[in-house]
């Protein structure tokens, strides 16, 4: 990828700020965004480009909430030997779908602990290249978030609220609640009922995230992204400081 | 091909525009008080220097007034913690009392070489202990023979008091500055939240609970913190002045208020004092958590957002 294509794949960014920076606070290692009517297409030789930088060589994967593309996903996923499984905290690999309110040239940006990862190859270029083939615009964002590590299979004890970027409430997964949160496209509900967390009304077209199955491991998380709102496990309350 | 260019020098302008003095969260540590002093606040790069050296500047002058060896009883600073001082000296039956400094020297803990004293060593220092021995004359505080002041439980407080003040004059909205124990924090934290400020763990590591708080102080005491151990027992330099020997029956208490100097004082008084709550009621304003030699936990006086930690 020369310069001005990553400045280009810049500009798909500012759709995907508050997720970045949500990112950020998750342990994940590395987390893809890719806007593509079929990311099965690409999704493999991105992988196997972010692979060779020291990720786990375990393929386990696992979906998120449904996928407007997951009959063909997991097809090519299993031809390359990757395995199902069915809990997130298992899979070193996680796919979530959400649809983009705007339609963007179809794309792809690496993060890394919160940043963009600036990695220029001729595989990603050639790749690039085919995707900017076919630039009709896409709503479809597919988010695959890598682990290095596998998660500890814990029960979370938090559910983090980012509305618009910003951490708007740490709920916790201990007593039942229900709460309401104005976002930029209306309000979004989130219900916690048995020690487990998810969105029960939204006002967003599609409803993706009204399909996100129930979270309560730590790392699990429900995306709305026409809202820019996103739900997060974790399993300890951060702090800022500590005294004594 | 200029359609591609003009939502990029769209981008590249608003990039070039959003340098410059953007205010964003600065973090330092600065070794005062023989601890580290941990800021955070959130402002431009110029105004946080600035900030740094007014932080430096408050405690090392606040550090040559009120270490051991100062003897500068009439600067008016002194004057006014003295003050402050005594007032929790009365509230508190003695229970918080500046003038246990012969006790820390007796113990070993000024010279770092620790031993315990004869319970007559301990009687014959307790006759210079009790801040109703010192006067003020013309201006300057009066000690008798002998006596010495011990301003380690009030000064970190007042000086995060002072420097705090000094960076919410400068228009710093954000921030916190934490000297160890002794902590204030204001505005919102980088998630727009209160600060959560654990509390650390008398007896492991790690924190037992958070604190989420904003426009407070804070400040704990514990037993942890400077102590020998000899034939498996504890001797800390939290004394009860009114026996001469280290306090007992808690690991650690943080109290948590409006004001630094006052969590300061009052959690070394809590953690002497043999009835806690009858000294918070005279504090309205103030709520502790105690930690027992047990570790078990209570709550007195005002009640702030408190999450333990399992």
């Amino acid at each position: 990828m020369d310069r001005r294509d990553f400045f280009i794949t810049m500009l798909a960014t500012p759709l995907l700020t508050p997720l970045i920076l949500a990112s950020k606070k998750s342990k994940n290692d590395l987390e893809l965004y890719l806007i593509a009517e079929e990311p099965q297409k690409f999704i493999l030789t991105l992988l196997e480009e972010v692979q060779k930088y020291s990720l786990s060589d375990d393929r386990k994967f696992c979906f998120l909430n449904p996928h407007p593309q997951e009959k063909a996903l997991k097809k090519t996923f299993l031809e390359r030997g990757w395995a199902p499984v069915e809990k997130p905290v298992e899979a070193n690999l996680t796919l979530c779908f959400s649809h983009l309110q705007d339609k963007a040239l179809p794309s792809f940006t690496l993060v890394k602990g919160g940043k963009i990862w600036d990695i220029r190859t001729r595989k990603l270029l050639s790749l690039w290249q085919e995707m900017n083939r076919t630039p009709d615009p896409s709503s479809c964002l597919t988010i695959a978030s890598f682990k290095s590590r596998p998660t500890d299979l814990l029960v979370g004890k938090y559910a983090a609220i980012y509305n618009h970027g910003q951490r708007a409430e740490t709920l916790s997964l201990g007593k039942d609640l229900t709460r309401s949160f104005q976002t930029r496209g209306g309000r979004v509900t989130v219900l916690v009922r048995n020690g487990k967390a998810w969105i029960s009304d939204s006002p967003c077209r599609q409803k993706i995230c009204l399909y996100s199955p129930p979270v309560s491991l730590a790392g699990e998380r429900i995306i709305c992204a026409p809202n820019n709102f996103l739900l997060t496990v974790e399993r300890h309350r951060s702090v800022d400081t500590v005294i004594g | 091909m200029a359609k591609k260019f003009i939502p990029l020098l769209l981008t590249c302008s608003f990039l070039f525009a959003s340098c410059g003095a953007r205010e964003r969260w600065q973090t330092s540590t600065l070794l005062v008080f023989d601890t580290l002093c941990e800021i955070k606040v959130f402002c431009g790069s110029s105004t946080f220097r600035a900030a740094q050296e007014e932080v430096e500047g408050i405690f090392s002058e606040i550090e040559s007034l009120f270490l051991p060896e100062a003897e500068d009883y009439a600067s008016p600073m002194v004057l006014e913690l003295y003050t402050k001082a005594l007032q929790v000296y009365h509230d508190s039956d003695g229970c918080f009392d500046i003038t246990v400094g012969p006790l820390s020297r007796l113990w070993g803990f000024l010279s770092k070489s620790y031993h315990i004293p004869s319970s007559g060593q301990i009687e014959s220092t307790l006759k210079i202990i009790g801040m109703e021995k010192l006067k003020v004359e013309n201006g300057t505080l009066i000690l008798l023979p002998g006596m010495k002041l011990d301003w380690g439980a009030i000064a970190k407080g007042f000086a995060i008091d002072l420097a705090s003040q000094a960076l919410i004059e400068m228009g710093i909205t954000s921030g916190f500055l934490n000297a160890g124990g002794d902590l204030y924090c204001w505005g919102k934290n980088p998630d727009n939240q209160d600060w959560n400020i654990g509390i650390k763990h008398p007896r492991e590591r790690g924190y037992f609970g958070i604190l989420s708080i904003s426009q407070l102080g804070a400040a704990t005491t514990g037993d942890y913190q400077r102590y020998f151990i000899r034939d498996s027992i504890r001797f800390h330099h939290i004394f009860d002045p009114r026996t001469g020997y280290p306090a007992s029956g808690r690991q650690s208490v943080t109290v948590c208020g409006p004001e630094t100097y006052l969590c300061d004082a009052l959690s070394t008084a809590l953690f002497v004092a043999t009835e806690p709550e009858k000294i918070l009621k005279k504090y309205p304003e103030y709520g502790a958590i105690i930690v027992d030699s047990a570790g078990n936990l209570s709550f007195i006086g005002k009640a702030y957002p408190f999450g333990p930690v399992e």
